[in-house]
């Protein structure tokens, strides 16, 4: 037992005033220094990540993976699609890190078959073979989407759940295809603009 | 790095056990009648600007929101299937987390699993070891209890009725919404009374198609009670006014504290007296208790990082840990003088356990709001509360006590609907119009209070610091299951009431402890034979020892118990204070 004083819990409050002062200046908020020792991992900007690269797929596969994701979620007039959302790099990172090897090798084998249909039916890998080739091939697989004993089909959903999950998780999907509203200061909550439907 | 130490040298006045709701608003009590407090947190202090990142987008974060791969967070059919102690199945995952850990601005608020562990029945024990404990995650919904609930067994015959009723709790209520800040609407509904409530979070156009569906059938959907400063607090410069942004459904707290949490809420403030000392890290394991004159004495608890064992002294020992963790101190502290536990001459510490029914939700979409442009619908920790319609004025043919739902509608970050079939530009389409046009709820039932559904301390399993495990015997029964077919009837009934269109609707009822609203285990009463404590949470056998959670309630009503512990718990602490001036304790 000795004599220190103990933690002042109030002491963030002045990181509350910092936070508070970032909030009213900007939506992306500075990464603070940790005060605290801890026991839990070492956290890394998103910036930083991509910087280094991924590390699951090859070269190749990379590429397919930004067609299959682009024919899943494509641009429009709208916005862009899950190639200009880099949602390949995210689904690379999110195998590469992946304790579950299952997992991968469910992406080394669905890349493998997709590619193989596509030769079957155009003799063309899935790389080379039009958009409209290309929405066919997948169209097969979404139309057996219930077919789940069958590797193709588990792949498709792997492949539609992460580029979901990271096409809608991006700048893109959110302030561009979405346009959301929330996350920002606001006076109060707006509500029902339409008061007259609170009528007796 | 070893916690400073604080001086356990000198006997305080009172030694508070847990941080949460209950345990921040004894601090706050007890010091502000000029006593000197003793605040034991077993967990640690969390780095709340690093944790609570309200607005943090999810592309700034290393896995976008979600766990690392390295971790698992415990799913509805794991906690089916698999018994705990949980832990099997997962070895391949270095932290196991219960089903709210399942984000990454959970992972460092939820204990893990494993070392903490369980046995028994089957139970999604959801806890939160941290200073200020559950209130930094929680849901934020402030309802109040009635004689309905305080008188239910007056009203229908079953169970006991509470040693209170409404009338004494109502003024404390009070000053619980003065203190602390809630939002809603005013209602005048004799069930679910209104508080003096701040400017209300507004429904939006869903919801208000929804209240006006059911207005014919005499239902109730009104804004949703939340604990938030929406006109701001001039008396607590730690908080905030809400300021309608952030990912309030992400249900990691309020970075700016304009949502009620323990540490900024009531611990700050009592800290601001000098009256109260906090001593993080440390796991109590026993009440201690002189022999002599069979009052408590203090704690031991040892340091949860360096295993150390300390001793604390205090003139009044005050039990806040929560339902389940301060019946677990309870039976704990035998001793030749309590061989069956800690203020447990009835029998009934760690009995008549329950919490509320979940499970029964519905989600359905309403054509007008299809391809409108987005709205701000978050902002907000919840949409709207429909009330309780069963058993207050009828008598239901299958079962008794009641139930109500909360939901909401609109747009959110992570889009609804992108688990419409189909891909591609269609696809993309589909989930942009839609967006906004969803509605959903889900219930949350009142489970009975019953002697057979009872924890005890395993025989054998102890967690991380050597301490014996609770044992879980707490099931479901009959009134649980017609209460869960009646849910998802009249969810029915009334959406197709209020022209929604039904997507998904479902009965099937969530593991037990699902609601994360544990009550019950000390429960009050009249008859020391058959409860624990009396009006005031205070032990009848040993006055020096108080137990302020949700352990002292009688029934678990169907109304979110957060708001009711922390009246409770003030009006003990206003009692015990005069009881130690007057020199009864």
């Amino acid at each position: 037992m000795g004599n220190d004083k103990p933690f002042d819990y109030r002491q963030n409050r002045r990181s509350w005033v910092k936070t508070s002062l970032a909030a009213l200046g900007s939506t992306l908020l500075p990464i603070p220094a940790s005060s605290t020792p801890v026991r839990r991992l070492a956290w890394e900007s998103a910036e930083a990540r991509t910087e280094s690269g991924g590390g699951f797929f090859t070269g190749a596969q990379h590429a397919l993976v930004e067609e299959l994701a682009e024919t899943i979620i494509p641009a429009d007039a709208q916005s862009g699609g899950a190639k200009a959302a880099k949602v390949a790099d995210y689904i690379d990172d999110v195998l590469n890190t992946s304790v579950d090897a299952s997992e991968k090798g469910l992406w080394q084998e669905g890349l493998r078959l997709v590619d193989g249909m596509t030769r079957h039916q155009y003799g063309r890998s899935f790389m080379d073979c039009s958009s409209e080739e290309r929405i066919a091939v997948i169209t097969i697989l979404s139309e057996h989407a219930d077919l789940t004993d069958l590797p193709e089909i588990q792949f498709f959903h792997e492949l539609k759940r992460l580029t979901v999950r990271g096409f809608y998780t991006s700048k893109i999907g959110i302030h561009d295809e979405l346009e959301y509203k929330g996350n920002k200061l606001s006076l109060e909550f707006t509500g029902c603009e339409d008061s007259a439907k609170d009528r007796p | 790095m070893a916690e400073p130490e604080v001086n356990l040298s000198r006997t305080y006045d009172v030694i508070v056990v847990g941080s949460g709701a209950a345990g921040g608003m004894a601090a706050h009590v007890l010091t502000s009648h000029g006593l000197q407090v003793l605040l034991l947190e077993a967990g640690k202090k969390l780095d709340i600007e690093q944790e609570l990142r309200s607005m943090e987008w999810p592309y700034d974060n290393r896995y976008r929101g979600g766990l690392p791969p390295d971790s698992h967070s415990l799913t509805l059919n794991e906690y089916t299937i698999r018994n705990p102690p949980y832990g099997s199945g997962f070895e391949k995952s270095k932290h196991l987390y219960s089903y709210v850990g399942d984000s990454d601005y959970m992972k460092n608020i939820v204990v893990d699993e494993r070392e903490n562990p369980i046995t028994g029945t089957n139970y999604a024990w959801v806890r939160a070891r941290c200073l200020g404990g559950k209130t930094n995650i929680w849901g934020r919904l402030a309802l109040r209890l009635s004689d309905y609930d305080f008188k239910a067994k007056s009203h229908d015959g079953y169970g006991e009725d509470w040693p209170i009723s409404y009338s004494d709790i109502a003024p404390y209520y009070d000053k619980v919404d003065l203190y602390l800040g809630v939002s809603g609407v005013r209602e005048n509904l004799a069930h679910v009374p209104d508080s003096l409530f701040q400017r209300p979070i507004k429904l939006n156009c869903g919801e208000m198609q929804l209240k006006q569906g059911i207005r014919k059938m005499d239902r109730t959907v009104t804004q949703f009670r939340a604990a938030v400063a929406t006109d701001g607090l001039t008396h607590n410069k730690y908080r905030r006014r809400c300021l309608a942004r952030g990912a309030c459904n992400r249900k990691n707290g309020c970075d700016i504290h304009a949502a009620f949490d323990s540490p900024t809420g009531l611990i700050y403030p009592a800290l601001d007296t000098g009256n109260l000392t906090v001593r993080t890290n440390a796991v109590v394991r026993e009440v201690t208790v002189d022999q002599q004159s069979g009052k408590v004495s203090g704690v031991h608890f040892i340091d949860s990082l360096t295993l150390k064992d300390y001793t604390a002294r205090g003139r009044i020992v005050v039990l806040a840990a929560s339902t389940l963790e301060s019946a677990r101190i309870l039976l704990l502290s035998k001793s030749r003088l309590y061989p069956n536990g800690l203020a447990n001459s009835s029998g009934h510490v760690g009995h008549n356990f329950c919490e509320h029914l979940m499970g029964p939700r519905i989600y359905g979409q309403m054509k007008e709001l299809v391809g409108k442009p987005p709205t701000l619908d978050d902002g907000r920790p919840g949409g709207f509360y429909l009330t309780r319609f069963r058993n207050l004025s009828d008598r239901h043919p299958k079962f008794i006590r009641g139930y109500g739902f909360e939901g909401n509608s609109g747009c959110s970050m992570f889009p609804k609907g992108t688990d419409v079939p189909g891909f591609g530009a269609s696809f993309k389409e589909e989930v942009r119009k839609n967006q906004g046009s969803y509605i959903g709820m889900g219930a949350f039932g009142e489970v009975l209070a019953r002697y057979e559904n009872y924890v005890d301390l395993d025989p054998q399993v102890r967690d991380n610091w050597g301490i014996p495990v609770l044992r879980f015997h707490y099931r479901f029964g009959d009134n649980e299951k017609r209460m869960a077919e009646d849910m998802l009837e009249t969810a029915q009934e009334m959406f197709e009431a209020a022209g929604f269109r039904i997507l998904r609707a479902n009965g099937r009822m969530f593991t037990e402890g699902w609601s994360i609203h544990e009550l019950g285990t000390a429960r009050m009463g009249q008859d020391s034979k058959s409860s624990v404590l009396n009006e005031f949470q205070q032990s009848p056998a040993v006055k020096n020892l108080f137990v302020v959670d949700g352990s002292a309630f009688v029934s678990a009503s169907c109304h979110n118990p957060t708001w009711t512990i922390m009246a409770l718990c003030w009006r003990s602490c206003d009692y015990l204070a005069d009881e130690l001036r007057k020199g009864t304790l």
